[in-house]
């Protein structure tokens, strides 16, 4: 009874702490908040569309005025500027009006009607992956097309028609399928990845605030039951990370159920198995974060570190340069930090479906983290209060 | 008047950071910026990644389907870890994340191209991962594609083409990629150009909100800005402004001459806007502990504007393909400008003619700078 009392008192003393603290409500409550919805907002679109480029024809003929106005037709591209010469595109290029140029070589025709290869060059703008990305597919789609196209017209020649051709132009075609996410959209991909980032960080900071503060007034252990002062840290660590737990139950539920569902990102994961896993997932962060904010002297440098550190989490959890690419120095400190594994589990099982048994690696290690720094946590609470100093 | 204010505050400053401890900031800070630096450098050397991880669904078993897994694991960008029986079985490995991609072989392909009814291999990638999705089902579908050249040849050749007129007949037109600046695709100028500078720019803003924040705290605003204020803030900030320039030149100096990425226009223009983004940083950092008085507050909202730079500058979603509300607001970040106009002179080797915008705009946020140090005067101590 005594036990459950006093992590009782500890949680009533943290909870009253965090709703006191502006600086602290507001990362709590709003900036959980407030990222998704800028973030939803920002990748609204989720894929570069119609993006302006520009030809350069010096060909000048009908089979190259074909090819242009199924560039134009591309979801991906829009032909804005007919150019005389390289010089004039490549100055478009230079003002940023276009993110591509097509040139067609004056014997484009030539050779498409000698029957040799024809050749069609792309420049591309490599300012930034999307554009790169956008302009080489919608040119190679239509190339595609329009060498299909060619090949039926050159076999007819060839005396070969009708189903044998069609045979002959692709004699083992292949479907493709996008899983998971079929446009292979920029929101589906990043966003998952920076809910669950957004929660890990504001916990941080939030944490780091309260631990901040506290020693930054010297009021360290005045904000525990006086009873406890002495004794009894493992209460005191438990009591807080129930407190934080509570008041971030619905930030978690709105963040990582609900807003996947209002900006349509893929969703197709059992929201039972998605609780199961967030479960340690947030029990490892809180801990984390209370050993890590033991260190934080004032409430200041917390939120510095945090924000510093919040890039740095999004490369090493693996989403968006693969974690086998990585040099295993990196990937072994990658483990350290909750959100690594945190964010792939998300994403495996909220935007690809797996259930429990495919994410076993991140759930143990989860569990794992959740033991290793409950147990720092303590140990730095006991070492706060044998100085008498500091942490929180 | 205006000059001794400006070196009293300059010599106020340099004694609190060689005498007062306070250089643990300058240093934890400058210790992060060059952590960043390599653990960028060293995460993405690869460049682009390289032998991802893909399977092979074999429910052929034959000469063909073994070569085409041969054949795959020649290539560059992926590699073969495994040849499962059923789809299941790859579509969990995938959902585990041990492979990225997977080409399904059916049952009698080789016997159907062989009696040229046309099988259907069936390519499945991981979309949810956007960059090694993209990269391991590009490398799929080249073998796919040139899988149909190799029987397209063998068809030709038996008809008694020769092999110009059958290069002609299977590939009619030819694709002559050029990918200005960056030939080998390399991830890290994408990212990095504009990441690193940001974070750098990210560290002088906090740091700026976080010293005015502790004067404002320590009540020493009063003595700090006197009577004349202007000079005495610069005479404050410019110790940080010359390390953090100097840092960030420095880092340019790294990633354009050391890491070889390349550079069309002159370095001394980046350098210029380095320095610019600098004093921009500064500036906002001025202006929002001004507006908000409140340090903790100030702080809070520093950070959350400053991880905001990185998304909203665009080296990553074109800005220019967000909605129409966002893209003005995208103009409030410095970040912003200067990777508009360093990627204009890196890639495109543009001039002071073609990126004196961004330099003006850059400039504009001085103003700010201005205003802020106003509202310090006025609404000073706490």
């Amino acid at each position: 009874m005594r036990l459950l009392k006093d992590i009782w008192d500890v949680f009533v003393i943290e909870v009253q702490r965090v709703l006191h603290d502006k600086g602290v409500i507001l990362i709590f409550f709003i900036a959980t908040l407030l990222y998704p919805l800028i973030f939803g907002a920002i990748y609204r679109n989720e894929l570069v569309r119609h993006l302006p480029v520009a030809v350069v024809d010096e060909s000048r003929s009908e089979a190259s005025h074909r090819f242009i106005h199924k560039l134009d037709a591309t979801p991906e591209m829009r032909v804005d500027y007919h150019c005389c010469n390289m010089a004039e595109a490549k100055h478009l290029m230079q003002q940023r009006r276009i993110h591509g140029i097509v040139l067609f070589p004056h014997d484009y025709d030539y050779r498409l009607a000698h029957g040799e290869t024809a050749r069609v060059c792309l420049f591309c703008d490599m300012s930034s992956f999307l554009y790169y990305r956008s302009v080489l597919s919608g040119t190679s789609a239509v190339l595609l097309d329009e060498m299909q196209q060619v090949e039926v017209e050159r076999y007819g020649l060839a005396g070969i028609t009708g189903e044998g051709a069609d045979e002959l132009v692709q004699p083992i075609p292949f479907d493709d399928v996008k899983l998971y996410s079929p446009a292979g959209g920029f929101t589906s991909f990043l966003v998952p990845a920076l809910l669950v980032l957004v929660v890990h960080q504001t916990l941080f900071l939030g944490i780091g605030i309260l631990f901040g503060t506290a020693r930054e007034d010297r009021r360290t252990l005045r904000v525990i039951p006086p009873h406890l002062r002495l004794e009894g840290r493992t209460r005191v660590v438990v009591g807080r990370a129930l407190a934080y737990l509570a008041l971030y139950l619905p930030v978690v539920a709105v963040d990582l159920v609900l807003m996947p569902r209002g900006f349509g990102l893929p969703h197709i994961g059992r929201i039972g198995d998605l609780c199961v896993f967030l479960l340690p997932f947030m029990l490892a962060t809180v801990f984390f974060c209370m050993t890590v904010c033991s260190f934080v002297r004032e409430r200041d440098t917390g939120i510095i570190t945090c924000i510093f550190f919040s890039v740095v989490l999004l490369f090493l959890s693996g989403a968006i340069w693969p974690s086998c690419n990585m040099p295993s120095f990196w990937r072994l400190f990658s483990y350290l930090f909750p959100s690594t594994h945190g964010i792939q589990g998300f994403i495996r099982i909220n935007t690809m479906g797996a259930t429990l048994a495919e994410v076993k690696f991140e759930y143990l290690m989860l569990w794992l983290q959740t033991a290793l720094y409950f147990a720092t946590s303590c140990l730095c609470l006991r070492a706060a209060k044998r100085f008498k100093i500091g942490v929180a | 008047m205006g000059k001794g204010v400006f070196v009293s505050a300059l010599r106020r400053e340099i004694k609190r950071l060689l005498w007062q401890g306070r250089a643990r900031y300058l240093l934890l800070t400058t210790l992060g910026i060059v952590f960043c630096y390599i653990f960028f450098l060293t995460l993405m050397a690869e460049g682009q990644p390289q032998r991802l991880p893909i399977a092979i669904v074999d429910r052929d078993g034959s000469y063909l389907s073994r070569r085409l897994c041969h054949e795959i694991n020649a290539m560059q960008g992926v590699r073969v870890v495994a040849v499962y029986n059923s789809h299941t079985a790859a579509r969990l490995a995938m959902q585990r994340q041990e492979i990225y991609a997977f080409l399904e072989i059916p049952k009698g392909t080789y016997n159907d191209v062989l009696s040229f009814t046309r099988p259907h291999l069936a390519l499945y990638s991981n979309n949810a991962y956007l960059l090694s999705g993209a990269l391991s089902y590009r490398s799929l579908a080249t073998i796919s594609k040139l899988a149909s050249g190799a029987v397209q040849r063998e068809v030709l050749r038996k008809k008694g083409y020769d092999e110009k007129q059958i290069m002609g007949l299977i590939q009619p037109i030819e694709l002559d990629s050029h990918l200005i600046s960056n030939p080998t695709a390399n991830y890290q100028p994408y990212v990095l150009t504009t990441m690193l500078p940001g974070m750098l720019g990210l560290s002088v803003l906090l740091l700026t909100v976080y010293m005015v924040g502790r004067e404002r705290k320590a009540g020493t605003l009063r003595e700090w800005l006197g009577e004349d204020a202007l000079p005495a803030l610069l005479g404050k900030l410019a110790p940080y402004t010359l390390w953090f320039t100097t840092m960030g030149i420095l880092g340019n100096v790294v990633l354009f001459g050391w890491c070889r990425f390349e550079l069309h226009g002159s370095f001394l223009l980046v350098a210029l806007l380095t320095l610019l983004l600098v004093t921009a940083m500064q500036a906002t950092g001025v202006f929002l502990s001004g507006i908000i008085p409140d340090a903790h507050l100030s702080t809070c909202f520093a950070a959350i504007y400053g991880t905001l730079a990185f998304t909203m500058s665009g080296f990553s979603y074109p800005v220019d393909n967000m909605p129409g509300a966002l893209q003005a607001l995208a103009q409030l970040f410095p970040l912003r400008h200067y990777y508009m106009a360093v990627s204009r002179i890196s890639l495109f080797g543009c001039g002071m003619g073609l990126c004196w915008v961004q330099v003006c705009a850059l400039l504009l946020f001085l103003i700010t700078g201005l205003v802020g140090c106003r509202l310090l005067c006025t609404y000073g101590e706490e």
